[in-house]
């Protein structure tokens, strides 16, 4: 077909119906339309957030060009292509999703050559979206936009009459595509940093206070996996309840997204709360109930609560409409543990909770999940349980439960659904006592908790236990009163059962300080009269406190 | 423990302390200033129940003979509630105390300590 009027430069015909279109210095902005484009240039603009940016970006140029469509096309890198991102009047382009690739088609061409391209007849054009010819639209101006030299997008105007766009209309649309570019590319970038953000918090959700599990004698690990297209709301928590007791939480929002999301954060904060305030799991359970009754517009999750016993393996566990929690012996055959759920935290009024107590035998792991591991299309729930038994089996440590349970389950791609693991063992108590920790007052009840751990295994009356307990834990205070301070600087407490009596072995890299004032000769007072005997030797290295009790079987 | 597991309670200008948990070197000094704090120069004195506590070290012991020891001198009086089972029988009897002049079975006992005609607190 013929080149237009307006086109009597110079003109590359580039595909069937296409020409390509070069603005000369020569042709002047037109003087009535000044002001228009002064609209365009309103600084205003790229402080929108993108979405708005884009839509009034869309209003002005229809105005201004008095066009039926106009679009507003991305540059995907991964994929170089373009994807329809705003539409007036071809809205159909991105409800669907429309890609073109760089170098076909219209829009195509437009990026690769980035040149301004004009269709007189999209009938006799090579133009690869269908929507355009199924709208009606008969003719046809895009412009490339373009950001410090990049390609970022095109844009584009079309009319439903054939129209032919002179070179006005093509200033016109190359100042607003030179005003837009730049603003779209700043708004775009906001919006991944904000997305990084998201992605940041999503991180967060699989951290785990690490020293805290690891001088329990209770070994904590976990897993978030995200799901490959959307955000989710599963989520998994562990809870320092004190006095030697510890609290697992899992949890999934019914639903995805950013709303599910939020949900996500708003359930596990009330659950950590309540759990804080002491309750037991199924108390707590019942109060996330009616925290999720309160939020109305369906806040439904499912959620199971355990509390373990760091000195006994106790354990006492509830469940919202949750799965099953696995149970993985050291030697045998991992089994499901029967609770019997309550329905769903949101789902109905005063739900009331069942507790179920159990018991963690040394060695033994406790494996909690969220469906996304066990559910999958066309595979029947208590056949995914089965695989998920079978996977588990022979783990060692909670880490090797969550890392077999990840590894046999979920596929290469990752995960459809998001899913979160978590595994805590009752870990087998050594023969020697072992433990090295920071010098700092928190540390002193987690020493007492985790040697009188270690003491019960021992065979000993009660009595005892506790007089070897203060003993330590006044050893202990000494270290760090030596050491508070010094950062790199901890403490080490080692115990033994030897010749019928319990050694115990507190050293430190401070010096022994005689005591001064009551306070410290108490604490002198306590040791020398709770043990047999009592040794405090201090050279340049450090302090070492040598101490032993006979035990009722070797007196 | 933290602070949290101290509660007060102010009846008849007698407070009314109850600790749970652990008291060593790394809450001593936030009970001591909790104590202090609702102990105003209005009151009797304090009772302070430590029936759930789990262990007391030397520096908790310190503590409450300090604390004793500065009520005494405002002319107020310091009671304690131990029961008979506690582990912190153990503590006192390693450090060679027995605190039985000011020790009272129940917190219902108090205000016989504190003078008569005040109402027991409702626990």
């Amino acid at each position: 077909m013929a080149p237009t009027d307006v086109h009597n430069r110079p003109a590359r015909h580039l595909g069937a119906g296409q020409v390509a279109l070069e603005l000369d210095s020569s042709v002047a902005t037109p003087t009535r339309r000044l002001r228009d484009l002064v609209r365009l240039s309103d600084p205003a603009l790229s402080e929108l957030p993108f979405e708005q940016l884009l839509d009034e970006l869309l209003l002005r140029v229809r105005d201004l060009l008095d066009v039926d469509t106009v679009a507003i096309l991305l540059l995907d890198h991964r994929t170089d292509q373009l994807v329809a991102t705003a539409a007036r009047g071809i809205e159909e382009e991105v409800e669907q999703g429309v890609r073109i690739p760089i170098g076909r088609g219209f829009a195509g061409r437009i990026a690769k050559e980035r040149v301004a391209i004009f269709i007189a007849d999209v009938d006799h054009a090579d133009v690869v979206n269908p929507i355009l010819s199924e709208k009606g639209i008969r003719s046809l101006l895009g412009v490339p936009l373009i950001v410090e030299g990049d390609l970022i997008g095109v844009l584009h105007v079309g009319s439903l009459t054939h129209r032919r766009f002179d070179l006005r209309d093509l200033a016109v649309l190359e100042l607003a595509a030179a005003r837009a570019a730049p603003a779209i590319e700043r708004s775009r970038l906001i919006m991944a940093l904000a997305r990084e953000h998201a992605n940041a918090v999503m991180l967060q959700r699989s951290l785990l206070p690490r020293e805290f599990a690891e001088t329990t004698g209770i070994g904590v690990a976990a897993r978030y996996l995200p799901a490959r297209e959307e955000v989710g709301g599963d989520w998994y928590d562990l809870i320092e309840l004190g006095r030697g007791e510890i609290g697992i939480a899992i949890g999934d929002v019914v639903g995805h997204g950013l709303h599910a999301a939020t949900l996500m954060g708003q359930m596990r904060s009330a659950l950590h709360a309540y759990a804080l305030e002491g309750h037991g799991p199924a108390r707590t359970l019942e109060l996330v109930d009616r925290f999720a009754m309160s939020l109305g517009e369906s806040a439904m999750a499912t959620a199971a609560y355990v509390i373990v016993n760091a000195a006994t393996g106790a354990v006492r566990l509830a469940s919202a409409g949750h799965l099953p929690p696995v149970v993985i012996p050291v030697n045998g055959e991992p089994r499901l543990l029967d609770v019997n759920p309550a329905p769903p935290l949101g789902a109905f009024d005063h739900c009331r909770c069942e507790e179920r107590e159990a018991f963690l035998d040394q060695g033994e792991t406790m494996l909690l999940y969220t469906d996304g591991l066990v559910e999958r299309p066309h595979v029947p729930l208590s056949s995914s349980l089965e695989q998920l038994l079978g996977a588990v089996g022979g783990a060692q440590t909670a880490e090797d439960a969550c890392l077999l349970a990840v590894d046999q389950l979920v596929p290469q791609r990752g995960p459809r659904d998001d899913i979160a693991v978590i595994a805590l063992q009752n870990e087998q108590i050594p023969a020697l006592f072992d433990a090295s920790l920071p010098a700092h007052p928190q540390m002193l009840s987690r020493l007492r908790r985790m040697l009188g751990r270690w003491l019960a295994q021992q065979r000993l009356d009660e009595t005892t236990i506790t007089e070897i307990t203060i003993a330590v834990s006044e050893a202990c205070s000494n270290a760090v009163e030596h050491a508070y301070g010094m950062d790199e600087d901890g403490f080490r407490v080692r115990a033994r059962t030897a010749d019928g009596a319990i050694e115990v072995i507190v050293t430190d890299r401070g010096s022994w300080r005689p005591p001064r004032g009551q306070n410290r000769g108490r604490g002198l007072m306590i040791m020398q009269s709770a043990m047999d005997s009592f040794e405090i030797t201090s050279d340049e290295t450090g302090t070492a406190i040598v101490m032993a009790k006979r035990t009722a079987a070797g007196s | 423990m933290t602070i949290g597991q101290l509660k007060l309670e102010t009846r008849d200008r007698v407070v009314y302390a109850t600790v749970a948990g652990d008291i060593d070197m790394s809450n001593v000094q936030q009970i001591r200033e909790a104590l202090g704090r609702a102990t105003t120069n209005q009151a009797l004195g304090l009772v302070l129940d430590l029936s759930d506590v789990d262990y007391l070290d030397s520096a908790g012991i310190h503590l409450i003979h300090t604390l004793g020891s500065h009520l005494q001198s405002h002319g107020q009086k310091l009671a304690f509630v131990i029961p008979p089972d506690s582990v912190i029988n153990d503590a006192l009897r390693l450090a060679g105390l027995s605190w039985e002049e000011a020790r009272i079975a129940t917190a219902d006992e108090a205000p016989q300590v504190f003078g008569g005609g005040a109402v027991p607190p409702a626990r």
